[in-house]
C-alpha cells in the first residue's frame, strides 16, 4: 500500500493519500482568496508594509493575535503532542496560553508606549547600540526560520491528504508537498505587505477556528463521544483510553515538563511576530484589551485540542492499532491526528478537506507574520540600519522581499527531512526568543539602568546557551556531527536531560538576566535621554496614536543639549 | 525648567537624584508628578502611580504562578490525590487543573488585570479617548489607505 515511498520516512499511516478534487478546490479557493485580499491591500510604502498604519481595534487585533499565534503548531502539533506524549502535551497548552498573561501585565502596554516598529528597533534604540540591533535582527531572522520549519512540516503532511503525491522527481510525496506549499506561501507574501496580511489574518482566524471546531464537534457527535461541549465531555473518555494518555510524567520528567512550559511562556513574551501586533493598535488600552481578546481566541482552540487528541487516539486505537508502545503511532500520523480523526470518523471527503484546509490556513497565517518580521529585520535593521543608511523606500522593500524569498528557500530545505514533530520544532524558536529577546524586553522596560554593555553581554550569552543544546540534539539529525552522536542521536545524554533544546530557556533566561544586570552594574549608566524614554513607558499620561516614547522625550527638551 | 536638570550633560550621576520634588511646570498632570524624572526600577517604584500599578501586577503574577505551576507541582508530591478521577466529568484531577484550569485561569486573570488597569487609569484621570481631531476619521479612512 505505502511502498512507493522514496526517502523521507514521513508518511502518516492510515491517512488517505490521493488527489481529492473537492478538498483541492477548497484549499485553492482559500489560497486565492488570501491572495486576492492580499492584492487589494497591497501597499508599496514601507510604513504601510510593517505596521498597518496603526489603525486596528481591540477585537480585530485580538483575532490577528490569535491567527498569528495559531500556527500549524497549535492546530496540528498541539493535538499531536497530547496524543503522542500524553500529559506532557499539556505543557504546550499551558505554556502557549498562559504566557499571554505575563505579556499583558509586564509588557504589552509599555511596548506600545515605547512605540517602535520591530524588536530590533526596540533593542537598538533602548540600548543605543547598532551591535545590539544587529543581534536582535539576526535573532528575529533565526526565529522566523526555525519556527517556519515546523509550519512547513505541517503544510507538507496535511497537503498529502488533499493533493496526494504530486511526485516532483527525486523527492518523496511529503517533500514535494513541502516545496509546493512553501512556494505558494512565499508567492503570496512577496505580493502583499503587512496591511494585507493583517486583514487576511482576521479572515484566516475565522476559517481556522470554524474548521477546527466543526471538525471536533462532528467527530464527537457522530462517534457518540460528545454533544454540546466536547471540551469538557472528553473527560469521561479518558478512563477508557490507555493510561499513557493521562498518567503524569510517564514520557517526560517533571523537570522537562516545567522547562518546556517555562520556555514557552518566556518565548511568548519574546516573539517578534507577537510584539509587532502591539504597534498596530491605537492606544495602550487597546494594546491591553486586544491581548485579552487574543488570549480568549487562543483558548477557544487550546481547550479543544486535547479533546480532539482524545477522540483521535481512541479512533486510531480502534481502527489502526495500538497508539503507544512499539510500533505505536508515528510522529507523522500524530501530527495529522486532527485530520486523521475526522477521516477515521467516516465523515465526508469535503468535510475532512475543510479541516485540512484549516491546518494549511494556520500554517500560512503564521508563516506570513514570521517572514515579515524576519524580512523587516533584514531590510530595516541590517540593510538600512547598518549597510546602507541612505536606502530609499524602494530599495528597502526590495531587500525585504528578497529576504522573504531567502527565508522560504532555507526553510524548505530544512523541512525536507525535519528533525522533530511540529510542536518540538516550533519550541526551538521559543527557546531562542525566551533566551535572547525576552530578557532584553523585560529589563529594558523595567530597569532603566540596563545599558548597552549589559545588553550585548546578555544577548551573546543567550545565543550561546541556545546553540549548545541545538548542536547537541538537533544538528546531528541533519547528518552533521552524526558520527559523534550516540545511538539516540544526541551528543551528550546528560546535557540533553538538564539543558534540553525544547526547554533551554529555563536555564538560559535566568542566566541572561544575571549577566545583563551584573554587566550593567559595573559599567556606566545609560544616558539620561534613554532613561527618560523608559520612564515615558511607565508614565500614566496618555500618548498620541502615532507617538513614540522617543518623540515625547526629545520633544520635551528640544533645544537643550548638543 | 526641565532643561535645567536634564540637559546639562551630567548623565552618569543623574539617576541617583530620583524623585526630585521640585514642582516644575509644564508636564505635570493633575497629580503633579514629573514622570520623566522618576526612576524606573521594578523593585522600587518611584511614583504613586507606578506603586499602585506594580501592586496589581505582582498580585496577578503570584496568582498566575499558583494557577499555572501549582497543580503540576503538586502532582508528583501527592500523586494519589491529584490523579483521582473527578466525579461526573471523569477527568483525573491533575489533568483537569492543568489542561483546563490553567488556560481558563490565565484568561480570567487577564480580564481582571485589564479591568483593574482601567480603574487605575480612572483614578489617575487618564483618558485614552483620542481627541476628536483627525483621529476619528482614521478608523474608517485608514482601511482604504491614508494618503500620507
Amino acid at each position: 500500500m505505502s511502498g512507493h515511498l522514496l526517502q523521507s520516512g514521513l508518511l502518516p499511516e492510515g491517512l488517505e493519500i490521493s488527489f481529492k478534487l473537492i478538498p483541492g478546490i477548497m484549499v485553492t479557493a482559500m489560497l486565492l482568496l488570501f491572495l486576492a485580499v492580499g492584492y487589494v491591500f497591497k501597499v508599496a510604502d514601507t510604513e504601510g508594509m510593517w505596521v498597518a498604519g496603526r489603525s486596528i481595534g481591540n477585537v480585530e487585533n485580538g483575532m490577528a493575535i490569535g491567527a498569528n499565534w495559531m500556527s500549524a503548531a497549535s492546530y496540528l502539533g498541539m493535538a499531536a503532542t497530547i496524543a503522542l506524549f500524553g500529559f506532557y502535551g499539556l505543557a504546550f497548552v499551558v505554556g502557549w496560553s498562559t504566557g499571554y498573561f505575563i505579556l499583558l501585565i509586564f509588557m504589552a502596554a509599555q511596548m506600545r508606549r515605547f512605540g517602535k516598529y520591530t524588536a530590533p528597533d526596540f533593542v537598538g534604540d533602548r540600548f543605543n547600540s547598532d551591535g545590539a540591533r544587529a543581534m536582535a535582527a539576526v535573532t528575529t531572522f533565526l526565529i522566523g526560520f526555525v519556527y517556519a520549519i515546523g509550519q512547513a512540516r505541517g503544510m507538507g503532511l496535511v497537503g498529502l491528504y488533499i493533493f496526494g503525491d504530486i511526485g516532483i522527481p527525486g523527492l518523496s510525496g511529503y517533500q514535494s508537498m513541502v516545496v509546493l506549499m512553501m512556494a505558494i506561501t512565499v508567492g503570496y507574501l512577496t505580493l502583499s505587505g503587512m496591511l494585507g496580511a493583517t486583514k487576511n489574518m482576521t479572515v484566516q482566524f475565522v476559517i481556522l477556528i470554524v474548521a477546527f471546531l466543526a471538525g471536533l464537534y462532528a467527530v464527537g457527535y457522530t462517534q457518540g463521544y460528545s454533544t454540546v461541549l466536547p471540551q469538557l465531555e472528553y473527560g469521561r473518555l479518558i478512563g477508557a483510553l490507555s493510561a499513557e494518555f493521562s498518567e503524569p510524567f510517564t514520557t517526560e520528567s517533571y523537570y522537562t515538563w516545567i522547562a518546556t512550559a517555562f520556555t514557552l511562556v518566556v518565548g511568548t513574551c519574546g516573539l517578534p511576530h507577537v510584539l509587532v501586533r502591539f504597534y498596530t493598535v491605537e492606544s495602550e488600552r487597546t494594546a491591553r484589551w486586544s491581548t485579552v481578546w487574543g488570549l480568549f481566541f487562543i483558548c477557544l482552540l487550546y481547550l479543544s485540542a486535547p479533546a480532539f487528541a482524545a477522540f483521535g487516539t481512541d479512533l486510531y486505537a480502534k481502527e489502526i492499532g495500538a497508539v503507544y508502545g512499539d510500533p505505536g503511532m508515528s510522529s507523522a500520523a500524530g501530527d495529522v491526528i486532527v485530520v486523521l480523526a475526522t477521516q477515521l470518523a467516516g465523515l465526508p471527503e469535503w468535510f475532512v478537506g475543510l479541516v485540512a484546509s484549516g491546518g494549511i490556513a494556520a500554517a500560512i497565517a503564521t508563516t506570513a507574520g514570521l517572514f515579515i518580521a524576519g524580512s523587516s529585520a533584514i531590510s530595516h535593521d541590517i540593510y538600512k540600519g547598518l549597510i546602507n543608511p541612505d536606502a530609499t523606500q524602494r530599495q528597502q522593500v526590495l531587500v525585504g522581499r528578497l529576504s522573504i524569498v531567502a527565508l522560504g528557500v532555507i526553510t524548505t530545505l530544512a523541512a525536507l527531512d525535519p528533525a522533530a514533530p511540529i510542536a518540538a520544532l516550533v519550541t526551538y524558536a521559543f527557546s531562542l526568543a525566551g533566551s535572547v529577546l525576552f530578557p532584553m524586553f523585560f529589563l529594558g522596560l523595567w530597569w532603566e539602568n540596563t545599558n548597552r554593555q549589559g545588553a550585548l553581554a546578555g544577548m551573546s550569552t543567550g545565543l550561546v546557551i541556545w546553540l549548545v543544546p541545538m548542536i547537541n540534539e538537533v544538528v546531528p539529525s541533519y547528518g552533521i556531527l552524526a558520527g559523534a552522536a550516540g545511538s539516540d542521536g544526541v551528543l551528550s545524554a546528560a546535557l540533553a536531560q538538564w539543558l534540553p533544546a525544547i526547554g533551554s530557556a529555563l536555564v538560559a533566561a535566568p542566566v541572561v538576566f544575571v549577566v545583563t544586570i551584573a554587566v550593567s552594574l559595573v559599567t556606566d549608566e545609560p544616558p539620561l535621554e534613554t532613561k527618560r524614554m523608559v520612564r515615558q513607558c511607565h508614565s500614566p499620561e496618555p500618548m498620541g496614536q502615532q507617538q513614540t516614547a522617543e518623540e515625547v522625550v526629545s520633544g520635551a527638551e528640544t533645544p537643550g543639549d548638543d | 525648567m526641565k532643561n535645567s536638570d536634564a540637559g546639562d550633560g551630567s548623565t552618569a550621576d543623574e539617576s541617583t537624584t530620583e524623585s526630585d520634588p521640585r514642582p516644575d511646570g509644564g508636564v505635570a498632570p493633575d497629580d503633579g508628578v514629573a514622570y520623566l524624572d522618576a526612576e524606573v526600577n521594578i523593585f522600587s517604584p518611584s511614583t504613586p502611580f507606578m506603586r499602585d500599578h506594580l501592586r496589581i501586577i505582582w498580585s496577578g503574577f503570584v496568582a498566575w504562578l499558583l494557577i499555572v505551576f501549582g497543580p503540576v507541582s503538586l502532582t508528583p508530591i501527592i500523586p494519589g490525590v491529584m490523579t483521582a478521577p473527578i466525579p461526573v466529568i471523569g477527568f483525573p484531577l491533575h489533568y483537569f487543573l492543568v489542561g483546563i484550569g490553567a488556560p481558563v485561569g490565565a484568561l480570567l486573570l487577564s480580564i481582571w488585570y485589564a479591568r483593574k488597569r482601567d480603574a487605575l487609569d480612572e483614578e489617575y484621570g487618564i483618558s485614552h479617548e483620542t481627541e476628536p481631531e483627525p483621529e476619528t476619521e482614521v478608523a474608517t479612512a485608514a482601511d482604504g489607505g491614508t494618503a500620507e
